[in-house]
């Protein structure tokens, strides 16, 4: 009954006018994340055990440098240097192994084996769960990342002109190599588990735990200069990082820098797209409390005659927060319909252009229309609820 | 509640002036439960005004009003929410209805709030009051008497100390203020409440305990 007196005046066209532009709005905010979340692997391809911002640096090697012995390493002046550029966040050393390493493989009563060489970068650049990148004194086993060309090598080169199996990557996560490693005078075999693939480090990694332990013992502990190295920058886009390299005389080692750009522009312009959406977003709610402010004054005897009647400020008020409340949630459920229904669009396009195409997750998109729909609704309640307080 | 007072009390638009006669304004006075008053006022004489201090929308007054000793000046929204459901019956004399709810609805949208009356007790009413056919017509249809008979049975669904009614009978003819002045005895005999009725002509005609001049 109260609801039958309080919906006079309601206006059918402004709140579908408020449906409408909350529903552009907010289509677009969770298009945009969707939208950035499904195509940057696409251009990063990233390696989900590294970090992402990261760039491998060496130094270049000329002719003349060959020739006069240049080692081609940084030093530890040329290390702080970089550590104190404005676009570094952190900087590790790649730390090669100072002993012999071979590594083997036996299956189907066959013994393969070849001269291999690891190396390490501190730990806080891989990404793998903690306890899978570990090394504690005396393991036996050793967890390795190994780039992804090497199966490919083996799988379309070796395996082929041999009539091996093919091995995927699965399958050599569960073969285990037998490491032998030798140097200052002594002999060791230790397991090595593969635990992942790089797209993008063309070395074989291990702990650095690890790499230290056995420099130590096998090594002789000599010391060593860096000759690559792996840096944390905050924007791979920045200009600066190109502009410092060239002056010193640097190289990177893949295209990094150039799918730092891409990503870096993919996020400008899924960040102004979802300016856009947030601006119309935005002027859709003024429009919706427009409207209910528009409302409220048109019913403001009946307000006061209930309020004098005894009936509480929130009781009044609850009506119209439901009404919106309503409006609210569904403009979210219908954005969250045309979302999946665009994803499917573009997602199959996407997977025509690229092979092995996986798409990235909905959370963060559903997240950002919740929060949007929250922080809408939940100030609609109180403007809502204030309103009437001052007009009575 | 039981007691009403005012002391020294006087709309704001009357400060100033010196010539005041009146036995409520600037003196000090008592509304108990379970009694009735007549106020009699002639016209600008602040009747309304009274009614609006002491049902808390308007607040424009020197002195004291309080109920049971706590100054009504102090009270919050919600404190006046809960003496409008539950101690103070207030009839309006612009009676404050909702034209596009029937008779019978404008009486069930308060009676939903206080749950005080069952329907049944609602319907005697109306039928005492005549106006029995009326309750699915729209309240924007009826003559002003027949809607001061529905904003009194809706003053009486809630369970009120005091019923303070300002000119009730101002449109209604002697048979319907008798039926009017049945039903409160009634409700002093067997709630005690304390009933409040002012007049400017027709008065509603009861043995009022005291007749106070405004």
């Amino acid at each position: 009954m109260l609801w039958k007196l309080l919906k006079q005046h309601i206006s059918v066209a402004q709140l579908t006018g408020f449906f409408i532009a909350n529903l552009c709005g907010m289509v677009i905010v969770m298009l945009g994340v969707q939208f950035y979340n499904d195509v940057l692997p696409v251009f990063t391809q990233e390696d989900s055990f590294i970090k992402k911002d990261y760039i491998v640096v060496t130094k270049k090697v000329s002719t003349l440098g060959s020739i006069a012995g240049k080692s081609g390493t940084f030093s530890s002046y040329e290390l702080d240097d970089l550590k104190a550029q404005p676009f570094t966040v952190e900087v590790g050393a790649f730390q090669p192994a100072q002993f012999k390493v071979s590594a083997g493989i036996s299956f189907g009563g066959m013994d393969m084996s070849t001269a291999m060489f690891l190396e390490s970068v501190p730990d806080n650049f891989v990404d793998v769960k903690a306890d899978a990148w570990e090394y504690l004194e005396g393991q036996k086993e050793i967890p390795i990342i190994i780039p992804r060309n090497y199966l490919n090598l083996y799988n379309f080169g070796f395996a082929r002109s041999r009539n091996l199996p093919q091995l995927s990557e699965g399958m050599i996560g569960l073969v285990s190599l037998n490491l032998y490693i030798s140097g200052n005078g002594m002999r060791e075999m230790k397991k090595g588990r593969i635990v992942g693939f790089s797209n993008r480090l063309n070395t074989i990694l291990v702990p650095e735990a690890f790499m230290m332990a056995a420099n130590a013992t096998y090594g002789g502990n000599k010391s060593w200069e860096p000759s690559r190295l792996i840096i944390e920058v905050d924007n791979p886009a920045d200009e600066r990082i190109a502009g410092y390299f060239n002056d010193n005389g640097y190289e990177t080692e893949d295209n990094k820098l150039d799918a730092g750009r891409i990503t870096w522009f993919l996020k400008l312009a899924v960040g102004v797209v979802m300016t856009v959406g947030l601006v119309i977003s935005l002027l859709s709610f003024y429009i919706l409390l427009l409207s209910i402010y528009l409302l409220l004054q048109k019913n403001t005897d009946k307000l006061e005659n209930l309020i004098l009647l005894g009936y509480s400020v929130s009781r009044v008020a609850m009506p119209y927060q439901v009404l919106t409340v309503v409006m609210n949630f569904s403009v979210f459920i219908l954005s969250v319909i045309i979302m999946f229904i665009v994803r499917d669009v573009y997602t199959d396009a996407l997977s025509d252009i690229i092979t092995g195409y996986d798409d990235g997750n909905i959370a963060q998109s559903l997240v950002c229309g919740v929060i949007l729909f929250v922080l809408v609704s939940v100030y609609n309640i109180i403007a809502i609820s204030r309103k009437i307080k001052s007009i009575i | 509640m039981e007691r009403i007072e005012l002391d020294n009390v006087l709309p704001a638009v009357f400060s100033g002036r010196n010539n005041i006669v009146s036995d409520l304004w600037l003196r000090k006075l008592c509304f108990e439960k379970g009694k009735s008053y007549l106020i009699e006022a002639a016209s600008g004489t602040g009747k309304s005004s009274l009614c609006s201090f002491i049902y808390g929308y308007r607040k424009d007054y020197d002195g004291v009003i309080c109920f049971d000793c706590s100054d009504i000046k102090n009270f919050s929204g919600s404190v006046w929410t809960m003496i409008r459901q539950r101690n103070l019956g207030m009839m309006f004399q612009e009676l404050r209805l909702f034209p596009e709810l029937t008779a019978g609805e404008n009486v069930i949208l308060k009676n939903n709030l206080t749950h005080f009356r069952d329907e049944g007790q609602i319907r005697k009413w109306f039928a005492m009051l005549g106006i029995d056919d009326k309750w699915t017509e729209p309240v924007g249809r009826m003559s002003f008497g027949q809607q001061q008979r529905v904003a009194f049975i809706r003053m009486l669904c809630q369970p009120s100390d005091f019923l303070f009614m300002d000119e009730p009978v101002s449109h209604l003819d002697d048979a319907n203020g008798k039926v009017m002045a049945k039903i409160l005895y009634d409700e002093i005999r067997e709630r005690g409440v304390g009933v409040i009725v002012t007049s400017i002509g027709r008065r509603l005609e009861m043995n009022y305990d005291a007749e106070i001049k405004l």
